[in-house]
């Protein structure tokens, strides 16, 4: 099909798209297809026969492993962990000189990413988020210990009072 | 992990469909054509969220057929290897258990379930701990890390581990809150 890409199965290539985009938290995701789902069932009858089976799954998905059910707390918890300044700096140029495109792992990609998984993930302890997201101690600005500990207290206010 | 991501595909259209409502029956094309497809580049196209920008069409020779670069944006969803997420065990065996996160299926082997939990065989087959205090089955979440991934050609498949530090049952589904 013209314009893509030869894809390789044996190694997963990865796209440079990946390293200028957004990712998404679960609640997020959940609120976007929530929305589509809304638009598909106005334009049409019977939704449900257009939806794929990816979107099927993802929705139920998120909607399952969602920690933030409102729009503001979703808003709030994106906020707070922003705020605390994980690093976001674009690792891509870095990475075209030194490593090939096949070996980058999500610990390369992008800092940005810790942001997200800490909000899906909702750690309770200063260690577990430490074990889940090696990067927060270990690349770009390191954030302290107390420094972890009051983010994670924020989250859990912002669940408590949803 | 979900990501909102720019894409770029080249449409072809047919002169059938020329006219006032030209863009409308593009972006149609397109989501038919790229929502629910899994590549290894992108992961799988969760859905499309807008279209960026539509290009100047070219008329491809010997045929009317136009084609049309659009620039749009989509939810997409990535594993990658390292990455810790949440997912729902759907199948137990002697071998290991398969679970799922969204689109994507988790294979976790035996191997890389912790030693101190023995494959239970019956109605529902599951893996317990000698106490009896943490039950893998059917329909319970678990955290796990994924360590590698393999692409085929319309999907992506992983393996992970439950044996690292904080990865394992999340919530028993035979237990009460």
């Amino acid at each position: 099909m013209s314009g893509e890409e030869e894809e390789n199965a044996a190694e997963l290539k990865i796209g440079d798209e990946f390293l200028k985009a957004k990712c998404l938290m679960n609640c997020e995701v959940a609120r976007i297809l929530d929305h589509k789902y809304d638009q598909l069932q106005q334009m049409s009858a019977d939704p449900t026969n257009q939806i794929s089976q990816v979107f099927e799954k993802s929705m139920q998905y998120v909607k399952r492993f969602s920690n933030y059910k409102n729009t503001d707390a979703v808003r709030q918890a994106r906020e707070v962990l922003s705020r605390y300044k994980l690093a976001e700096f674009e690792v891509w140029p870095f990475f075209r000189l030194k490593f090939p495109r096949h070996l980058v792992t999500f610990n390369h990609i992008n800092v940005h990413l810790q942001l997200c998984v800490l909000g899906n993930l909702c750690p309770d302890t200063v260690e577990e988020a430490i074990a889940i997201v090696p990067s927060i101690k270990s690349k770009g600005r390191k954030l302290e210990d107390d420094a972890i500990e009051k983010m994670l207290h924020d989250l859990s206010l912002i669940k408590k009072f949803e | 992990m979900f990501f909102h991501i720019t894409l770029e595909r080249n449409m072809q259209l047919h002169p059938r469909h020329f006219g006032p409502h030209l863009r409308d029956k593009l972006v149609a094309k397109l989501m038919k054509d790229v929502e629910g497809t899994c590549s290894g580049r992108h992961g799988f196209v969760v859905a499309i969220t807008g279209v960026e920008d539509i290009g100047k069409g070219l008329i491809r020779e010997g045929t009317g057929f136009v084609t049309f670069p659009v620039k749009y944006q989509a939810v997409v969803f990535r594993p990658f290897k390292g990455e810790i997420l949440e997912a729902v065990v759907t199948m137990v065996n002697k071998m290991g258990f398969f679970a799922e996160a969204g689109p994507v299926q988790i294979f976790v082997s035996n191997h890389l379930i912790p030693d101190d939990m023995e494959f239970q065989s019956g109605d529902m087959p599951n893996y317990t701990t000698s106490d009896g205090s943490v039950k893998i089955q059917k329909d319970s979440e678990v955290r796990l890390k994924i360590i590698g991934t393999r692409v085929d050609a319309t999907e992506i498949f992983c393996i992970g581990t439950i044996k690292d530090d904080f990865l394992g049952v999340i919530n028993d589904p035979g237990v009460t809150a």
